[in-house]
């Protein structure tokens, strides 16, 4: 048994409570990247459990329950994920690709199963009204959270239980026979942030915003590459020289996003001092004063 | 007609609060979304306004029941603002409340789903997971720690609403217009920056023409670095915008092609 029960339940468990978190309260628990910590601390490997959930939450970076709509559920998708990986030793960049994404699009439809389910509810607290019973439509609304719960907790109980030798056959196959593959699905979990990023362009207006998205990726990544080979160089040397020892960092991604806020603080100084201009020249309009100089 | 002649306290703000913060959306169904949640954040308060077993209290409560569906980070809002008109008017404004929720859940769905569903985790999600892949846990811990700052902002925002009323929308709309600009312009920012470092893969094809070598990758380097993930990145977009073709599909069709070229030996990591 590659995961323990213990390791089970408690896996479990997360994925029935990080429904809830996300639907109310929003600790942030409930983000593929936590998800990834708690797995990952559950199963004792939290590097592994970090890369697949910060990959993950990069793959659905703009996909929001927008109206109400479900999303692919990046969390359990994480979760199995990550116990798998671990507890199997699969690659974390093919556990992305071959057991998360799967996962989490499968999980759409537990995701409706559970919205349909609380209808059920919905019509018991109409009735409940009817009778003014004012418990009664507190306890059948508060029951709300077992369709929720359950939706999340019974798949990964599942999948957690029986998928253990289904998945280590996949291993095998994936690092003998299809090799190709096993390499494919790696690249393919490197290339999957690139769609988070793209529905995220969908939902920002990038037509008018289009200078700052070139100026975001022009300075990343001449930064990146100006620190990238300087690490490589201090990496060589300390290799090569026996007094060398300084240490480079990786690019800080924390110094980017200030730039970013700087840029941002600006546009909202000019835009929140815009509409005065237009009263102003609105006013000035009445008294009949048209400049023409400023068009 | 009855009038109610009860005043909500602070103590009735809080239970609001706790109801919302905690039990807002586990009620959500596909007939009226968030329809017996706000109900079941008011409930106490209805009755103790109408008072228990009134006719009054039923006819509201039926009222409250009906499709309703915001975001679940201004939902309380809506609720300040009626609750204040219910205090004052009672039974008698009951079509006025109806009227309110629905037309400001629109908007504050709007506006909810874009600072909250789609800006914060862009820029705290991606910084998250940006050290997380690092090995990192930090940057999931400050994006903890902006979400607990939020939820402050949640506790607050239903007693100003109460006293501001319905004036608070329009006070609002100026300064909210400008704050949304300046955040997708750091959200459109930060995608262009993540673009850059987030997306691990070049060209793998070096193909020789007449005995030389062409490495491609270096030649894409030397015209714009990170130029590959860009045009990644643009062709989904583009496949977005595409009829019929959902997040999930995307997700799948990138999933396919990147192995097969991964196959072909086209690209690598």
């Amino acid at each position: 048994m590659a995961v323990a029960w213990w390791q089970i339940l408690l896996l479990t468990l997360y994925a029935g409570y990080q429904i809830l978190d996300e639907l109310q309260v929003y600790t942030g628990l409930a983000q593929p990247v936590f998800a990834g910590l708690v797995a990952g601390l559950i199963m004792g490997d939290i590097t592994t459990g970090l890369i697949i959930g910060g990959s993950m939450q990069l793959t659905v970076l703009g996909i929001g329950t927008f109206g109400g709509s479900s999303k692919i559920d990046a969390n359990s998708g994480t979760v199995l994920a990550t116990a798998f990986s671990v507890g199997i030793g699969m690659e974390p960049e093919q556990a992305i690709a071959a057991i998360a994404v799967p996962v989490a699009s499968l999980m759409i439809q537990m995701d409706i199963l559970g919205r349909f389910a609380n209808t059920f509810f919905a019509h018991r607290i109409d009735s409940k009204i009817e009778e003014m019973d004012y418990k009664g439509i507190e306890r059948n609304y508060l029951m709300g959270a077992l369709s929720w719960s359950l939706s999340r907790a019974v798949p990964v109980l599942l999948a957690l239980s029986f998928g253990g030798s289904f998945v280590n056959s996949i291993v095998n196959v994936l690092n003998n026979q299809l090799q190709w593959l096993g390499d494919g699905l790696s690249v393919a979990g490197a290339v999957l942030p690139a769609v988070g990023f793209a529905i995220l362009l969908r939902y920002l207006p990038v037509k008018k915003h289009m200078p700052y998205l070139i100026l975001g990726f022009v300075i990343t990544a001449l930064l990146t590459t100006v620190f990238t080979s300087i690490r490589t160089l201090g990496d060589t040397m300390t290799g090569v020289a026996e007094g060398f020892t300084n240490t480079f960092t990786s690019m800080p991604m924390l110094a980017i996003a200030m730039i970013g806020f700087a840029l941002a603080f600006r546009e909202y100084k000019r835009t929140s001092e815009a509409p005065k201009a237009a009263v102003h020249n609105a006013s000035g309009l009445e008294e009949g004063e048209i400049d023409d100089d400023e068009i | 007609m009855m009038k109610s002649n009860y005043k909500l306290t602070k103590k009735d703000f809080n239970q609001i609060n706790r109801r919302s913060l905690f039990g807002f959306q586990l009620g959500w169904n596909y007939e009226r979304m968030q329809g017996s949640g706000y109900l079941y954040t008011i409930l106490p308060q209805l009755r103790k306004m109408y008072g228990d077993g009134t006719p009054e209290l039923k006819s509201m409560m039926k009222t409250h029941v009906q499709f309703f569906n915001t975001s679940n980070f201004l939902n309380t809002i809506v609720t300040g603002i009626d609750m204040a008109i219910e205090e004052k008017e009672g039974i008698d404004g009951q079509d006025t409340v109806a009227g309110i929720k629905a037309g400001l859940m629109g908007p504050f769905a709007a506006i909810g789903d874009s600072i909250f569903g789609a800006l914060l985790p862009t820029i705290f999600g991606a910084l998250a997971a940006n050290m997380a892949v690092n090995g990192n846990p930090l940057g999931a811990f400050i994006w903890m720690l902006v979400n607990f700052a939020v939820m402050f902002f949640r506790w607050k925002q239903l007693e100003i609403a109460y006293k501001e009323g319905i004036s608070l929308v329009t006070t609002m709309q100026g300064r909210l217009t400008a704050i949304t600009d300046a955040a997708t312009l750091l959200g459109v920012f930060m995608v262009g920056a993540l673009v850059a470092t987030m997306v691990n893969v070049q060209i793998a094809w070096t193909p020789s023409v007449g005995g030389l070598v062409i490495d491609v990758q270096n030649n894409i380097n030397m015209i714009m670095p990170r130029l590959v993930p860009a045009a990644i990145v643009g062709i989904v977009y583009w496949l977005l915008g595409k009829k019929n073709i959902t997040s999930t599909k995307a997700i799948f069709i990138v999933l396919v092609v990147s192995i097969a070229l991964s196959a072909l030996g086209v690209i690598s990591k």
